[in-house]
């Protein structure tokens, strides 16, 4: 399995659905899609070709959209993902179903940009403590970090 | 003149001082060794050879801070340490050092002391379950459930294993097993079996590699201890080191033919053969890695329990063959 | 009597801060929660602020063991972006000291691993034989931890020819040990009751929870990125995949101590074969817009970075994914139906290296099982409130 069968299977496959599919390197292909067709892609992935493993999610801050990146790899090469969501309707669909494996990556999602992740498992907080203060997206382009003013008890005024 | 003998007894050799120091002296030579097996180098700053290093601990923890939880049964965990130790040391006062006579039983020595030594070197097991237990801490709860599985394990084989050497010489009284086999040395080889399982239960009654389970500290932080702090655990741990001097001394006692020769050869015989068992002692600590808890009890009920009935057998064998 | 214990986020087995929440009956785990963030940095964050060579020491510090790994994933993934091609000489610099680096973390696991189980002794033999490896570490790029040596277009050191042999004869002896280690863990039978049958993760769960590196060979999948998507020179280099079929504690062991000996033989044929030649081009400060995903195998597993460029000296963004965190999903399913006593053995066997969120203290209350998470500052004043009608405690004395 090469890249241009990937390729040339996701073109049949997807057909309409792969929005852009690029090879920049070799051994990375990257397939645009709709939000709503990702499921459809992710199952298509693991069923057809043989891409179990899901490496991570990334999420990038575009200004107006959330870009999320789904890096998957098996043996051979490794396929990315990409779709866009708007930013003030930051919702997705969750994979878990497909691949449990990725419960981590959309908790850490959910943690870092504040998109909506939809019937995921288990949407706790992963990694932002319990008492983090609502709406506050760490990775978000527009979130600046204020270090807190430190009180010693009995130190100096 | 008897009563200056008694307070001697009690209090220098063997009782108070000898007994302390002596097993600090021991702890010293099982870290030593310990250290030396893996290719460390151990105690070594403090007096020649960091001689001086478990007493050094000693007041060291002497002088830390004593914390009592707040849920914790305060009499119960408070006089845990001083009972544990009260026990151990009035084990260490039946072995038969030098207050004896072979023919005349004593307050020290009488027929049946075997017994009340195994049952005194037994009590200490509780004690630790009670100091988990009354520590109330989930790790310390967990590590007295430990201490009671192991106990279901290796108490029968050992007994088991003390005693047959006790059947051959036909007596249940210390000093006379030992003038026994020092009479007739080859028939000790008879209980070179028992000797092995016996030195196997002891290594588990004294909660060392590979049965520290009820203290692993990977697992339950420091399990039956963790509450423990201060005077209290310095005690503690003067207990665990006495009651490796005594078990060993009691091995010693029963399968290596005991320490004739009055105080002086008594004495050397008593130090060449304590560090002879606990050298063994050290062996399996080093070259072992801890087991689970369902595997020690399995491994005591299937291989060490049935070998000790064997060792048994055997000793009826030859003393059938005897007679 | 079903209850909670908690492991972590102090614990005497973890030496980072996590917090594992088990439901336990008896001796036997039911259930197994995770809790992250008590080491998180907001690294990601940052590397948006930074150029992109101080990335470079930025990266290095997200672990402390692989910190080669790291620098190596970001640097070649940088060098993609800039259109740099590094010299080849550069390039196997890199491989060998990525490999030492294997060498020397997987030597601290096994010792970890004796630890753990609670058999020091072999404990103390692999880290005494890991100072051999941190040795040649030293020598070659005058660190023993965060070696400093990648760069952008290269490495910063090269080696000559008395390292070279130095190398070599430090190799023989580590060769004699690790089959000592062999024999020593697959053979001695306390060690193998402890490990042999614990943990137990099946293939298929593996393939689904997406676990990666050893953990995942273990499990009988032959994935490894130096195989699957060579980079730097392992197209070039023999090796084998190393797996085991057992599916638990020890076959990742095994797999350990045979990559070990594949370490080995890598780092000969690439001493032997060290081409000559520059190690390092100039790279320029800016990256043109784009974006790559780069992957690398640390000891531990698959790394991934994907980077962004904007066309400045900043990257756009730095997306990392440490190893570990490919591992803690499996990690929970190993954990369900164990024993209490192999909770350490089965955390420590995908060898976690915990780099991630923020000060919080979690306290379980043992009575009612209802747990609240303070921060730093309220318990400050809570202990402030608890301790304030009380006496002071008399100065410690010397009791004699």
């Amino acid at each position: 399995m090469n890249d241009q069968m990937v390729i040339d299977k996701a073109k049949a496959s997807l057909g309409e659905k792969a929005l852009d599919i690029t090879n920049p390197a070799p051994r990375r292909i990257f397939i645009k899609l709709k939000v709503e067709d990702l499921l459809t892609a992710v199952g298509w992935l693991k069923t057809e070709m043989g891409f179990t493993h899901l490496a991570t999610i990334s999420g990038v801050d575009l200004g107006q959209t959330f870009e999320l990146l789904y890096h998957f790899a098996n043996n051979y090469t490794c396929v990315n993902l990409r779709t866009e969501i708007p930013r003030d309707q930051p919702r997705l669909p969750s994979i878990c179903s497909l691949i449990p494996g990725a419960i981590l990556y959309e908790r850490e999602l959910q943690d870092m940009f504040g998109i909506i992740v939809e019937n995921i498992p288990d949407g706790r907080t992963l990694l932002l403590p319990d008492g983090w203060p609502e709406g506050n997206y760490p990775l978000r382009k527009d979130w600046k970090y204020e270090r807190p003013p430190e009180v010693i008890p009995g130190g100096k005024k | 003149m008897a009563t200056v003998k008694t307070l001697i007894y009690l209090v220098i050799y063997p009782g108070l001082l000898f007994l302390f120091l002596y097993s600090t002296f021991v702890e010293w030579y099982d870290r030593k060794l310990y250290a030396r097996l893996q290719n460390r180098m151990g105690p070594t700053h403090t007096g020649r050879f960091g001689l001086l290093q478990p007493i050094a601990d000693f007041f060291k923890l002497m002088a830390k801070e004593d914390i009592v939880p707040e849920r914790a049964d305060k009499k119960m965990f408070s006089a845990l340490p001083a009972f544990g130790l009260a026990i151990v040391f009035t084990a260490m006062l039946l072995l038969p050092l030098w207050n004896y006579s072979l023919d005349k039983p004593s307050v020290t020595s009488f027929s049946g002391d075997l017994i009340v030594v195994l049952y005194l070197l037994s009590l200490p097991t509780f004690i630790f379950f009670l100091a988990g237990w009354s520590s109330t801490n989930l790790f310390s709860t967990i590590g007295a459930a430990r201490v009671l599985t192991m106990l279901f394990g290796y108490e029968v084989p050992l007994f088991l294993a003390v005693l047959s050497p006790a059947v051959l010489a036909n007596s249940w009284r210390l000093a006379e097993i030992a003038a026994f086999y020092r009479q007739r040395p080859a028939l000790a080889l008879v209980n070179l079996l028992g000797f092995v399982i016996a030195l196997i239960c002891v290594q588990a009654k004294l909660e060392r590699t590979p049965f520290d389970i009820p203290h692993a500290e990977t697992e339950i932080v420091g399990g039956t201890f963790t509450e423990y702090s201060g005077k209290k655990l310095a005690i503690f741990r003067l207990m665990m080191d006495a009651e490796m001097v005594v078990a060993a001394g009691l091995l010693a006692t029963v399968f290596l033919g005991g320490f004739p020769g009055g105080p002086l050869f008594g004495l050397l015989n008593f130090i060449v053969k304590t560090l002879f068992v606990i050298f063994f002692l050290s062996l399996i600590r080093a070259t072992t890695s801890r087991i689970r808890v369902d595997q020690v009890v399995s491994f005591a009920w299937k291989y060490l329990a049935p070998l000790a009935i064997v060792q048994l057998l055997i000793v009826i064998l030859v003393k059938g063959l005897l007679s | 009597m079903k209850f909670q214990i908690p492991i972590g986020p102090q614990h005497p087995a973890l030496k980072e801060p996590i917090s594992l929440r088990m439901t336990v009956e008896g001796e036997v785990i039911r259930d197994a929660d995770i809790r992250l963030g008590y080491n998180h940095r907001g690294l990601e964050k940052l590397a948006e602020q930074k150029t992109w060579i101080q990335n470079i020491y930025l990266t290095e510090r997200i672990c402390g063991i692989c910190s080669h790994s790291h620098t190596t994933c970001y640097v070649q993934g940088v060098e993609k972006l800039m259109e740099l091609e590094p010299p080849k000489r550069g390039l196997y610099i890199r491989t060998l000291v990525a490999e030492l680096e294997r060498i020397h973390s997987h030597l601290l696991w096994l010792g970890v691993a004796g630890h753990e189980a609670g058999f020091d002794s072999f404990f103390m033999y692999t880290w005494r034989d890991r100072e051999i490896v941190m040795d040649i570490l030293e020598i070659i790029t005058g660190n023993r931890v965060h070696y400093g040596i990648n760069t952008i277009g290269g490495v910063r050191r090269d080696l000559d020819e008395q390292q070279v042999k130095r190398i070599l004869d430090s190799l023989d002896i580590l060769r004699q040990r690790s089959e000592y280690y062999k024999h020593l863990g697959t053979n001695e039978p306390s060690f193998v009751a402890r490990l042999a049958g614990v943990g137990y993760l099946s293939r298929e769960d593996a393939i689904a929870l997406c676990a990666v590196g050893p953990t995942l060979r273990a499990s009988g999948v032959a994935m490894d990125v130096r195989k699957d998507d060579p980079y730097a020179v392992y197209d070039e280099v023999p090796f084998e995949v190393c797996t085991a079929d057992t599916c638990d504690v020890l076959g990742r062991t095994v797999v350990r101590i045979k990559e070990l000996f594949q370490c080995y033989n890598i780092i000969e044929f690439l001493l032997k074969n060290l081409p000559a030649g520059p190690v390092a081009v100039r790279a320029p400060r800016r990256a043109k817009p784009n974006e790559v995903v780069s992957r690398y195998e640390a000891p531990r597993g698959e790394n991934i970075h994907y980077i962004k460029s904007n066309g400045t000296d900043k990257p756009e963004r730095l997306k990392v994914r440490a190893p570990t965190l490919g591992n803690y999903a499996a990690t929970i399913q190993m954990l369900k139906n164990g024993f209490i006593a192999d909770v350490p053995l089965i955390f420590a066997a995908i060898d976690p290296c915990i780099c991630c969120a923020e000060r919080a203290v979690s306290l379980v209350d043992a009575r009612t099982g209802q747990e609240k998470i303070i921060s730093l500052n309220s318990l400050k004043s809570l202990s402030l409130k608890l301790s304030a009608g009380n006496k002071r405690k008399r100065e410690a004395e010397w009791p004699l």
